[in-house]
């Protein structure tokens, strides 16, 4: 078990950057996720922390000590791969045991027959064979083991490949989308297996992936990272209420975030769509603004009380909500609103819908799309 | 269905043309390797087995046997391992892999007959620029010294460079101890391109995670890595590459009728030279359509051995 630090770690392809000055901390038994959009150097960065690549700049750290220079199988550390990346000429038992014999039998105790005559080997393959069946008590998989990759099901050969990062007994697990290939009901309950088996395991778990869902409900702290920044790192909750940076609030949460276009004056009163918004910024001067609300926050009103309105397009029916999808003249952009299935009951296509916003729940971006702290003014 | 006849006619015309293009001549060739037929005859007689009698009785038709399977057994594994090696190489390289790849490839996209032209001057015993680059060797200490084993105190005249460079180097196409290899060389040369081309299409479809896989369950050594990953997930490559490369060795034709035409003494005297030479030079039909079949019974082996493999062992 290991703490994981990188410092001021960059990786350029020739002229194009990809990673820039990525400072992380990752604690001893914590499950971080790096998340982000495609391309935005999530992966990358976790094969710098594997050492399947090298960073142009910067340290990696494991437990303290800086591993630039170290092989990976030398860093202690388990990767399990989108494509699970199994030997697919090996069974399952000769899949897990690989890691093994590689860490622990020498090079000549491996030699086919020749090997079988040096004397700590049985010793040794004893040893490996009691942990593997360990690990495939553990994973449920121990019907699999004389099966080769391509008899078993995607959740099976998700779960061999848990079991070949699993017996060694690493230090830290990567995992490199290791969801992302399994169908929607099964990533769901993976999920909890995934998470249940990191409360279980007590290791340091770096998990990579583009769905904010998965990052949402599995980690200790999210990392959410875009075009080669680490725009911003904490728990769930914290980069879910109090995004730093648009281009994160917009990532994180599904239905997306509102964000409507907004301006302040010199004497600091913000003004949205025609509407004056209560709320006092930190810093008062003419400014255009973006102001970001969930969908969750915004609620059906009727009469003089409410704020905005616009005309409904699309009722996206859940079941447990509903998401109304107004054109409020911002061109293609939609705003969206959550509420119960009785109240959207009485919405019609092509009404005009109006609605009020929680003014504590108001987030406040400048023009570089960084957030500007904001007050709730007054009284309702 | 069980009614209809219609299936009958969406086959009828690739049936119709399997059975005139291939099967018929399998059927004629069986039938005439029967007869003592020679073209331009009007009648023939039925021999029976005899032709086959013959085929694994007399000595030349043995050594006819030997020279095919001598030469498949030296240039199927030479080829392939070269084929092989050269692709990982050239995979591996940054620059310039497509001037290697180019530079392999040139020998199996020329014409044999005329580069078979070019090897007969090369290995001409007084002229052949071989024979020049070998002999100029002899007066240099250093490369006298290394090929005859002077270096660690061998008797130079023991070594097969010593006497050479004493007496004369050999006659290569004209000597039947050394034909057979020439030839096969020549074989092994002109053949390995193919071979590396296939290797270098098998090796790209060896998903990168897996090599990385192998890194982080600690393959250290670019050999660990190839006993892991490469060499298996090339399996349907090796069966392919390796039956090709047999079939293609059992129909060397053109060097031998080009360089040695079945000499000296019989020891390049392969089975299409042999059914050439029998079939159409001396016109007789019957003992050449027997080594046709002969030749058909080993191809189809060879054929079969594949399909066992396809279908059982190397695909995952």
């Amino acid at each position: 078990m290991a703490g994981i630090t990188l410092k001021g770690v960059t990786k350029t392809y020739g002229s194009q950057s990809v990673l820039n000055d990525i400072n992380l901390d990752i604690a001893d038994g914590e499950f971080l996720t790096l998340v982000g959009p495609s391309g935005c150097g999530k992966s990358t960065t976790l094969r710098i922390i594997a050492g399947l690549e090298t960073q142009s700049t910067g340290d990696v750290f494991i437990d303290g000590s800086t591993v630039n220079e170290t092989r990976p199988s030398k860093r202690d550390l388990a990767m399990v791969f989108q494509s699970y990346a199994l030997y697919p000429h090996l069974t399952v038992h000769q899949n897990l045991i690989t890691p093994l014999k590689l860490r622990d039998l020498t090079a000549l105790e491996r030699v086919p027959l020749f090997g079988h005559l040096m004397p700590e080997r049985s010793k040794k393959m004893s040893t490996i064979s009691a942990e593997v069946q360990k690990v495939a008590e553990i994973l449920k998989i121990e019907p699999l083991l004389d099966r080769k990759p391509g008899q078993l099901s995607g959740g099976q050969r998700q779960r061999v490949a848990l079991g070949r990062a699993m017996v060694r007994n690493p230090a830290a697990f990567l995992m490199d989308e290791p969801l992302s290939n399994l169908d929607a009901s099964l990533r769901v309950h993976m999920r909890a297996e995934l998470s249940e088996l990191h409360r279980e395991l007590k290791a340091t778990f770096i998990y990579v992936t583009h769905d904010q869902a998965e990052a949402l409900t599995m980690s200790d702290r999210i990392a959410v990272m875009m075009d080669g920044d680490l725009l911003q790192l904490g728990p769930p909750d914290e980069v879910y209420e109090n995004p730093t940076d648009i281009r994160v609030a917009e990532f994180i949460g599904s239905p997306k975030m509102n964000i409507l276009p907004a301006s302040c004056d010199a004497k600091g009163s913000v003004d949205c769509l025609g509407q004056k918004i209560k709320i006092t910024l930190t810093n008062n001067k003419k400014q255009s603004l973006s102001i970001g609300i969930r969908p969750e926050h915004l609620v059906l009103q009727s009469g003089a009380k409410s704020s905005f309105s616009g005309k409904l397009t699309y009722k996206e029916n859940l079941g447990s909500d509903v998401f109304l999808h107004l054109d409020m003249g911002l061109g293609n952009q939609k705003v969206v609103i959550r509420t119960d299935p009785q109240d959207a009951n009485s919405a019609k296509i092509g009404e005009k819908i109006s609605f009020g916003a929680n003014p504590n729940k108001y987030l406040v971006f400048d023009n570089d799309g960084k957030r500007i702290d904001a007050k709730r003014k007054g009284k309702d | 269905m069980q009614n209809s006849k219609v299936h009958f006619w969406f086959i009828a015309p690739a049936l119709l043309l399997m059975f005139i293009l291939l099967i018929l001549p399998v059927i004629v060739a069986a039938t005439l390797s029967m007869t003592d037929y020679s073209l331009g005859n009007s009648s023939f007689n039925w021999v029976g087995t005899d032709n086959y009698e013959k085929l694994f009785s007399r000595r030349s038709y043995a050594k006819m046997f030997s020279a095919s399977l001598t030469y498949v057994l030296i240039v199927v594994p030479i080829s392939v391992a070269l084929g092989l090696g050269s692709a990982l190489l050239i995979s591996s390289l940054r620059i310039g892999n497509e001037l290697y790849k180019a530079i392999f490839f040139l020998p199996v996209m020329a014409t044999l007959l005329a580069m078979a032209i070019v090897w007969e001057f090369a290995l001409n015993p007084i002229m052949g620029v071989v024979n020049d680059i070998l002999r100029s060797g002899c007066d240099k200490r250093l490369i006298y010294g290394f090929f005859t084993g002077a270096w660690y105190g061998a008797d130079p005249l023991q070594s097969w460079y010593g006497t050479a460079c004493a007496d004369r180097f050999p006659i290569w196409l004209g000597d039947k101890r050394y034909a057979l290899g020439t030839i096969a060389f020549i074989g092994i040369w002109q053949g390995f391109g193919f071979n590396m081309v296939l290797y270098l299409a098998g090796l790209t479809s060896v998903p990168r995670e897996l090599y990385q896989a192998a890194h982080m369950d600690g393959a250290d050594s670019a050999w660990e890595r190839f006993k892991l990953v490469t060499w298996p997930m090339l399996g349907p490559t090796h069966v392919f590459v390796i039956t090709i490369s047999s079939i293609r060795s059992f129909q060397v034709f053109d060097t031998v009728e080009a360089l040695t035409e079945g000499g000296p003494s019989k020891s390049t005297y392969v089975m299409v030279y042999a059914m050439f030479e029998k079939g159409v030079r001396q016109n007789l039909l019957g003992i050449g359509s027997a080594i046709t079949i002969v030749f058909l019974a080993f191809v189809l082996v060879l054929t079969l051995i594949q399909v066992y493999f396809v279908n059982r062992r190397v695909h995952y």
